[in-house]
């Protein structure tokens, strides 16, 4: 997280309104989604796959349960679809944020150690965040909500789908890998999180790549410990007293899961110089870091982040929030993308997350980047940088049926999001939000609009 | 079934003696020297059963002998004239801080919102606390005023603050109250300042590794019991060994929980250990009634509506703090009547509220009907905490642990005239109050 930005940029917020939708109430949740047989066909708009049949016009997608079965302009509608019609209106995978912190409940920072690698943000979900259902109106559909960045080697990330009424474990995206966040410079050094009276190491970027170093080296040892254990044991002969297992450790265990690839890296950095290190110490080491987060000057060093295999997610054009991001440049997305890696713009932010699509737009803008690489930063790329690209992020018979339908193109000034879906399951109306508001409801919790979906 | 586990080496000396000694005949001790009472006339409402209008209630050897509208009244009894008395069980406050030092600042508000400091609490990761060693006596007893005679006392700072006592509200020393020490093990779904855990994520962890480090201690003094020769002895650990009982279902836990979700938290932790569990505060218990009844978790519900909160993080373009308190206030002081009528059986608290009766009465206020109120501080909470085979209904058998009101109990101007502990009676000190009619005609026992 970073701890300090601008808050106030004026935009016209076509989802400021959602403001004034209250709260989550007592009703339930959602029954299970719908089921396998439950057809709906989006039809008749302008299909932006970001796959490789690219955008088609006055196409159909068909959605049978949870999954898309076909896109296209001559896909037939079976009898007893429920059809939405989305003729004028663009309809796109739903977006994908590879950095946010809602429904966190409590402090996303476990500050007290440099290395808190067992710490869980899928324990800490608050499923009745209000934000969750309006970042369903800005069209987003999966979010990874990561740990903050105040130390070295922060906890383990949780990927929702935003399936709002759901108790907390229904808004865990289960098929997504484990991550874990990491971060570098100011934050870890402590210079934006110093707490009074307390001192914790490290106070340098030199002390960051030490804790980094030492926590590996100790998950390591922690590695033999039990090896040397399992071969005692399997040399106790079958009657015979086996040995007293070693120490579970939750935070080493960890660890030793990023080493063997089950755990992806998020780690938060601005400079070159930090984003080097962090390459180097990964390979040393012998594990690759997933994601670059922020990565303010990745434009400085994009050929090594390519060769070492990194996403990078970063910002639009956000910059000068501390000094750490002087050097930012609005055209830090195109150049890493023009140099290979995979690139996603993020929101980082509960309000910025609700018009990601305008985030995208100006990628466009500074880099020249083409409208379906830039669709791309903000849903197949951030899918990929979470490892569920095989499920989400483009519109492709297989894939989960996470949609979001716009009222103009997503990069136009004046669109807004009047439909999204989740596994097939319409969680954001935009004309029953309206209705609802309208008829003075003070609760909109999701479950009329599911059952809508059904 | 709880085993009561003698604490070896937290009490030397001769008070271990007299809290062994309690623990293995609790309610002998005194009891003998106590007279038998015959109270007459009353209105019984036994709680289990059906009221009885009028009739008579003996008590004996600490425990109720007899009770019917023909009653037999021993020859030996002192026979106490109850008329225009109500006779319920004792209240039971099955989680608070009888006896404990009421906290810094009282009440709710934004000024207490932050974590903990260390200062604040003895020890906020102290498995191996035991409560017992922090209560004052005096203090306690006096809640027997308010026709309390049973009592959980729990710590109320810190992460994991040791072990709370099951206080039985007669004697003199601490040890001679306990009825079952220690009572169970309990975490506050909190978080510290400066200290690990700071982060609720950081709190759930903390249990995780510390139930996983009692595994571990289990094992390798089972290997080393089985076999010591040629063994080094493990080391001892107070706090491993206490999360030890917890696994070894020797001991509860007792999850504070404070969030809608902490409920969830604390099912999932004792899911994945195997844990036996009750839940304590729960202030929007009303949202899970479904989950709470399939799961028959036993729940411990807040009266205390306006604790100090957590700070909130990340709030944009949100309610105000002033306006989610207000709700979160009228949320939790309706909390127990929703839980009634979705059919949840629940014991009620006063989670250190500084008045349990006050907060007992504005649930009533809000919907609870008086005789389920009545039920959640004496049969529901015996129940809760275990224990309903020996106190929490007037039956025959069960320990003499008896209020008698002056009028309908549970409302604001009817007060505790007599109540008797393991069969001892307590007479509260008489109220200026207009509404006073009679007093028993009888000398207090001392």
């Amino acid at each position: 997280m970073r701890a300090t930005r601008p808050r106030l940029r004026l935009l016209p917020l076509a989802t400021c309104s959602l403001l004034l939708t209250a709260r989550t109430g007592g009703a339930g949740p959602p029954e299970a989604g719908p089921g396998s047989g439950s057809v709906v066909a989006i039809r008749g708009g302008t299909v932006i796959t970001v796959g490789p049949r690219g955008t088609l016009e006055n196409a159909t997608v068909l959605i049978r349960g949870r999954h898309i079965e076909a896109v296209g302009t001559d896909v037939r509608v079976p009898s007893g679809a429920r059809v939405i019609d989305a003729s004028g209106r663009y309809v796109m995978p739903g977006i994908v944020d590879a950095h946010s912190h809602t429904a966190a409940e409590g402090s996303v920072n476990e500050c007290s150690d440099s290395v808190t690698a067992e710490v869980r943000v899928a324990d800490v979900i608050d499923h009745r965040d209000v934000n969750v259902y309006r970042q369903l109106a800005g069209g987003v559909t999966t979010v990874n909500v990561l740990h903050g960045s105040c130390n070295a080697i922060g906890g383990q990330n949780a990927v929702l789908k935003l399936r709002w009424g759901k108790p907390p474990e229904g808004l865990l995206f289960q098929e997504a890998p484990r991550g874990i966040k990491f971060a570098l410079g100011e934050n870890p050094k402590r210079s934006n999180f110093s707490v009074p009276g307390q001192r914790r190491y490290p106070a340098t970027r030199m002390g960051v790549e030490v804790v980094i170093r030492e926590a590996f080296r100790e998950a390591q040892a922690y590695r033999r410990e039990w090896q040397g254990h399992a071969e005692k044991a399997k040399a106790v002969p079958r009657k015979g007293e086996k040995p007293v297992a070693p120490r579970r450790d939750l935070r080493l265990e960890t660890l030793l899961d990023v080493l063997d690839g089950k755990v992806l890296v998020h780690a938060h950095c601005y400079r070159s110089d930090e984003i080097l290190m962090l390459i180097r110490l990964a390979e040393e080491l012998g594990f690759r870091v997933r994601t670059f987060q922020h990565v303010l000057e990745g434009y400085k060093v994009a050929s090594e982040i390519a060769r070492h295999g990194a996403g990078g997610s970063t910002f639009s054009d956000w910059w000068a929030y501390k000094v750490e991001a002087y050097d930012a440049i609005p055209y830090n997305a195109a150049i890493m993308a023009a140099k290979g890696i995979v690139v996603s713009l993020n929101s980082d932010s509960n309000e910025l997350a609700r018009r990601l699509y305008w985030e995208a737009a100006k990628a466009v803008k500074y880099g020249g980047v083409s409208e379906a690489d830039a669709l791309k930063m903000i849903t197949l790329n951030p899918a990929w940088q979470l490892g569920v690209e095989k499920r989400v992020g483009s519109l492709e018979p297989g894939k989960d049926a996470d949609v979001a339908i716009f009222s103009a193109h997503p990069f136009a000034a004046e669109t807004r999001v009047e439909t999204t879906l989740v596994d097939g399951t319409v969680y954001f109306d935009r004309e029953r939000d309206g209705a609802g508001r309208e008829a003075g409801e003070q609760e909109t919790d999701g479950s009329v609009l599911a059952e809508e979906g059904r | 079934m709880f085993l009561p586990t003698v604490p070896a080496l937290s009490r030397p000396g001769s008070a271990s003696a007299a809290l062994a000694l309690a623990l293995l005949a609790p309610a002998s001790v005194g009891a003998a020297r106590e007279p038998v009472y015959a109270l007459v006339n009353a209105r019984i409402v036994t709680v289990s059963g059906p009221t009885i209008g009028k009739g008579t209630l003996v008590l004996r050897n600490g425990v109720v002998a007899a009770l019917g509208p023909d009653a037999t009244i021993p020859p030996n009894a002192r026979v106490l004239d109850a008329e225009g008395l109500t006779l319920t069980p004792g209240l039971i406050d099955a989680f608070g801080g009888l006896g404990l030092p009421a906290p810094a600042r009282r009440g709710g508000g934004r000024s207490e919102e932050r974590p903990q400091s260390p200062a604040a609490s003895p020890s906020p990761l102290a498995a191996e606390a035991l409560v017992l060693d922090r209560i004052g006596v005096a203090d306690a007893l006096e809640a027997r005023d308010s026709g309390i005679t049973t009592a959980l006392v729990v710590p109320r700072e810190g992460i994991v603050p040791g072990r709370s006592v099951l206080l039985s509200l007669a004697g003199q020393r601490p040890e001679e109250l306990a009825w079952r020490q220690p009572f169970a093990l309990h975490l506050h779904m909190a978080t510290l300042r400066r200290q690990y855990p700071s982060s609720l994520m950081g709190t759930l962890a903390y249990a995780r590794q510390a139930l996983h480090d009692a595994r571990r201690y289990g094992e390798e003094w089972s290997a080393y019991e089985k076999s010591p020769a040629g063994k080094r002895r493990p080391a001892y650990d107070a706090g491993h060994a206490v999360w030890l009982d917890v696994l070894a279902g020797r001991l509860p836990l007792v999850v504070t929980a404070h969030r809608e979700n902490d409920v969830r938290r604390a099912l999932a932790l004792a899911d994945e250990f195997g844990i036996r569990l009750l839940v304590a505060g729960a202030p929007h218990a009303h949202r899970l009634a479904d989950l709470v009844k399939a799961r028959k978790l036993p729940l411990l519900v807040t009266v205390n509506y306006d604790p100090p909160r957590a700070p909130s993080f990340g709030s944009f373009g949100g309610d105000t703090d002033e306006e989610r308190e207000r709700e979160e206030i009228e949320e939790a002081e309706g909390n127990p009547a929703a839980l009634h009528e979705a059919g949840v059986r629940f014991a009620l608290v006063s989670a250190h509220a500084r008045d349990f009766l006050a907060g007992v009465r504005k649930a009533i206020e809000r919907g609870l009907p008086r005789e389920a109120a009545l039920r959640a501080v004496t049969l529901s909470a015996a129940e809760a905490l275990g224990i309903a085979d020996r106190t929490g209904s007037l039956d025959v058998g069960k320990a003499a642990n008896v209020v008698a009101w002056s009028g309908e109990p549970l409302t604001k101007d009817s007060r505790a005239r007599m109540v008797f502990v393991d069969g001892r009676l307590h007479e509260p000190a008489e109220r200026t109050d207009s509404d006073e009619k009679r007093r028993p005609s009888v000398a207090p026992e001392r």
